[in-house]
């Protein structure tokens, strides 16, 4: 078609003398640079790369191959556009992007195979195949119209030669007039509404909107005058080479300490926290325990007893260390015991600060003084600090099941039990001094601490901070609140008793709870390091789900008792359930559709037991689409617990409490082809591992037991892998940004923004 | 007290024998890939989320700037602004002759951009023991980390620790 365009340039040439000299000396001016136009534009748009996108490494897509769903959805403007993965080029094929059959290539923003410039047009060209078009169609339009002219002015000699041929040229022109034109118009329409040929041709946007329109001008102007983009196919060049040689530099763990410290209520946020649950605890169930002698016993008392947690040997060492004054006089002075334990409970780094600080608020004594006191507990903790850990771990039953949703109230009573039992002993002796000097201490004036934040404000008010930061520290989520307070409540009184030991001489009240000194430290959240507790939390939630599998063994959505239990594993759980039948369903094409299916029918049918129960439980989570879920889970049951496999083995338990009510913030409704539904819970799950120290841990310890199933099946396992890959790194940034949706062909990922 | 877990760790490499020191090479362990944000369309944006698998070799704060200041550059390559409508017109009217002698708006950028991340390379990704590679080499898909191990060779050349950047890498990845 060119080549006749350039034909019947030729033929023009030769009319041109006349209508240069009949009309006007531009026409051929004109007529050459627009030629040229033309040329210029087909040249670009035949041989310039459109956007090819470069195969994708082995290593890149190394867990994508076999296990990865064909789709995977990501929003965009609101909007879910779904990304296929392209077999050929081994990677997903980012949004407008599309594999070119003719080019056997990945095209940016793939317009179509043209034929005519036998090469694709994407987005680096598409700009020079619009102008070829326009230019074209110009083009064309004027060799008609001269044509036309020179043939209306040469009616009478229609037999001449010049006449002929240019009535020949026009009638070409005018056959191709309509092609051209037409595409012409075609693509101006395409570019006012900002869509491509492949999506007007799929009709991908028929319906709904176009996330990539910027506007009617913002799309011209987004075609015409945008930067060329650069070649993707990029020779190899010679760089300078970067030497990475060991050694490495670390990140320093104290910084992301200190991090957490600050992000707490301030400086000493820890020190508040612990400090102030315990204080807090101290002042409120009883400013009994305050008891004369005693009130310093409740501060160092609580943190003696803290201490005794940590470890068994240790309490004596400090008790002795604890002199408490003797007479109300000295209560001025209680401070200072407080401070000695001040180092103790460092089980963690953020906690053990807080002891200190907490200390330090808590004594009305001045710095130096309380200096003083410190020191003597001080040298016992470090000693601690390490073993503390392990110590309180093993030491305090209490430490286990506090963690555990259900049993920490056992505990909290228990221990409150055991505190009221201690508690009436005190207040036989001076309360009306004792609570008064100990109330003091606590008084918000009345602190002299070396860290203002730890004013005991901090304790009479809020316990929320604090009790908010042991939460966070032990990671469990709601059921930490109380529990230092009681814990520090028995602290107290453990402290009391221990001081009582060693100095007799103000402790005749508390003689009797001594012997509870020896007994396992009842749960001290902050002690313990994250890991622990997150793998006390684990083992609960390991109990707890083979409760839930034993108790609802077919009941798929009957129990909701099971949303409760074990509600974060089960809420896990269903929403692999959720997220894997529905995902196989709308596999279709997946890669690893036969052996999936394959893999899944030898899955031990053990499992479909929880399955059914966390169907149950999914049932009752908010946002599950229960009647489609429940269609997939019947019908896939033994698959689903193969997904609930790969998920749970990769998500972890963490604060099940923290699961519920996240799930429903933290699941973005958007706008989707599919509809998120399950899915969201995948995203809960994503979001809840965040807040769990011991992920991998537990993750570990969970798959032991379905080590079967997990290795296998391979969408679940990708899509485990892949949540669980997205989603711990998600959950750290946000876990409320984790965007979960189920697209139409099937989904899976989210991505988070 | 921070410094009581980890900080020893830390301390133990630097404080490595020097003969050790020449004997260590790095081998690559894995990699890390840092994905395409598309929440704003197709423009190039690289999504700032933290990797888990860095999470105990670099700073937090450190990568998510890295990732910011390059999803700055590829905003100000594609930025449609006066500079690119000029460099389009006079494209146009010397038919695009131009382009044999002058490179365009975006590919200055990447200039720009690749000297950045040699710079980051050299300055905080290889002590490290990370590398970031161009996203260019990738299609701009994905940005590519790689995490170095180290590894104790007894006996094993002095250079063997070094490797080289994505230059060599590019050489593998332009295979097309």
């Amino acid at each position: 078609m060119v080549v006749r365009r350039v034909h019947a340039c030729e033929m023009l040439q030769d009319k041109c003398p006349w209508l240069t000299k009949a009309i006007s000396p531009a026409i051929p001016v004109y007529n050459g640079l627009v030629f040229l136009f033309v040329l210029a534009n087909f040249s670009m748009a035949t041989f310039m790369d459109p956007g090819v996108f470069p195969r994708a490494d082995e290593d890149e897509d190394k867990d994508d191959d076999f296990r990865a769903p064909l789709y995977k959805n990501v929003e965009i403007k609101g909007i879910q556009v779904r990304m296929k993965w392209c077999a050929t080029c081994h990677f997903y094929r980012p949004p407008r992007c599309s594999h070119c059959s003719v080019c056997d290539n990945c095209v940016e923003d793939f317009d179509h195979h043209c034929p005519w410039v036998n090469n694709c047009i994407g987005r680096r060209n598409y700009r020079y195949f619009f102008l070829f078009l326009l230019s074209l169609s110009t083009h064309m339009v004027g060799v008609f119209s001269f044509g036309l002219i020179f043939v209306l002015n040469h009616m009478e000699k229609l037999g001449a030669a010049h006449t002929t041929i240019t009535m020949a040229v026009m009638c070409v022109a005018g056959l191709f007039f309509i092609p051209v034109i037409g595409l012409t118009g075609f693509h101006i329409v395409l570019v006012a509404r900002g869509r491509t040929t492949n999506e007007q041709v799929t009709g991908k946007f028929r319906g709904g909107v176009n996330p990539f329109t910027r506007g009617c001008c913002g799309n011209v102007e987004h075609v015409l005058c945008s930067p060329l983009a650069p070649r993707y196919i990029v020779e190899p060049k010679k760089k300078q080479a970067v030497s990475v040689k060991p050694p490495f530099l670390r990140p320093d763990l104290s910084e992301r300490q200190i991090t957490v410290k600050i992000s707490d209520n301030g400086i000493q946020a820890n020190l508040n926290r612990s400090k102030s649950k315990i204080s807090l605890e101290g002042l409120e169930d009883t400013s009994m325990d305050v008891q004369p002698p005693l009130p310093p016993k409740g501060d160092p008392s609580k943190y003696s007893e803290l201490k005794g947690q940590l470890g068994t040997g240790e309490e004596g060492s400090l008790s002795p260390k604890l002199i408490s004054p003797p007479t109300p006089a000295m209560y001025k002075y209680r401070p200072a015991f407080s401070n000695n334990p001040k180092v103790h409970y460092h089980a963690t780094a953020e906690q053990i600060t807080m002891q200190e600080g907490h200390s330090q608020g808590a004594l009305i004594e001045e710095d130096g003084r309380s200096l003083d006191y410190q020191s003597e507990p001080s040298l016992d903790i470090p000693s601690y600090r390490k073993s503390s850990l392990h110590k309180t771990y093993q030491s305090s039953p209490l430490q286990i099941d506090s963690f555990a949703i259900n049993s920490r109230s056992l505990s909290l009573k228990s221990a409150g039990r055991r505190g009221t039992e201690k508690v009436p002993l005190h207040p036989i002796k001076s309360e009306g001094a004792a609570s008064t000097p100990y109330k003091s201490i606590f008084s918000p004036n009345s602190l002299s601490n070396r860290n203002g934040s730890l004013s005991y404000d901090s304790l009479l008010n809020p316990m929320s901070p604090s009790g908010r930061k042991c939460i966070t520290h032990s990671a469990v989520s709601s059921v930490g609140y109380h529990s230092p307070y009681l814990s520090a409540k028995m602290c107290h009184l453990r402290g009391s008793e221990l001081q009582r030991q060693p100095p007799q001489s103000f402790s005749p009240v508390l003689g009797g709870p001594a012997p509870h000194q020896r007994d396992p430290s009842p749960v001290r959240y902050d002690n313990l390091s994250k890991t622990i507790m997150a793998s006390i939390q684990e083992r609960k939630e390991m109990e707890e789900r083979e409760k839930l599998l034993h108790s609802h063994p077919d009941s798929v959505f009957a129990d909701s008792g099971v949303y409760d239990t074990p509600s974060s594993y089960s809420l896990q759980q269903v929403s692999t359930l959720s997220e894997d039948p529905r995902s196989m369903a709308m596999r279709y094409g997946s890669r690893d559709n036969l052996m999936a299916a394959t893999s899944f029918s030898t899955r031990n049918p053990i499992l479909q037991s929880s399955v059914s129960s966390l169907s149950s439980a999914m049932t009752r989570a908010p946002r599950t689409s229960t009647t489609s879920l429940q269609a997939d889970l019947a019908n896939n049951n033994v698959q689903s617990h193969q997904a609930l496999q790969g998920r749970v083995s990769n998500g972890s338990f963490k604060s099940p409490g923290h699961q519920v009510p996240s799930s429903p913030t933290g699941m973005p409704r958007s706008p989707s082809y599919g509809g998120p539904k399950a899915v969201s819970f995948v995203n809960t799950v994503e979001i809840t591992e965040v807040q769990s120290v011991g992920a991998q841990r537990d993750d570990m310890q969970l798959k032991t037991p379905h080590s079967k199933i997990n290795g296998q099946p391979k969408g679940i396992s990708r899509l485990g892998s892949t949540s669980s890959s997205q989603g711990t790194p998600v959950s750290p940034a946000r876990h409320s940004n984790v965007k979960k949706v189920s697209g139409v062909g099937g989904t899976t990922y989210e991505i988070s923004v | 007290m921070q410094g009581l877990v980890l900080g020893a760790s830390g301390d133990t490499f630097g404080h490595v024998h020097s003969l050790q020191e020449l004997r260590r090479s790095a081998s690559l362990a894995t990699k890390v890939f840092v994905q395409r944000d598309y929440s704003e369309g197709t423009t190039c944006q690289f999504q700032t989320k933290f990797p888990a698998e860095l999470e105990s070799r670099i700073e937090r704060q450190l990568f998510e700037e890295t990732v910011k200041t390059l999803n700055s550059f590829y905003a100000e390559a594609e930025k449609i602004g006066g500079s690119s409508y000029l460099e389009g017109c006079l494209a146009c009217a010397t038919a695009y002759f131009i382009f044999l002698c002058m490179e365009t708006h975006y590919e200055k950028v990447l200039k720009k951009i690749s000297k950045y991340i040699q710079e980051q390379n050299e300055k905080i990704y290889a002590p490290r023991g990370l590398l970031l590679t161009d996203p260019l080499e990738r299609g701009m898909r994905v940005g590519e980390i790689s995490i170095y191990e180290d590894r104790c060779s007894s006996g094993s050349s002095s250079s063997g620790s070094s490797s080289s950047s994505s230059g060599g890498g590019g050489g593998g990845v332009g295979g097309r």
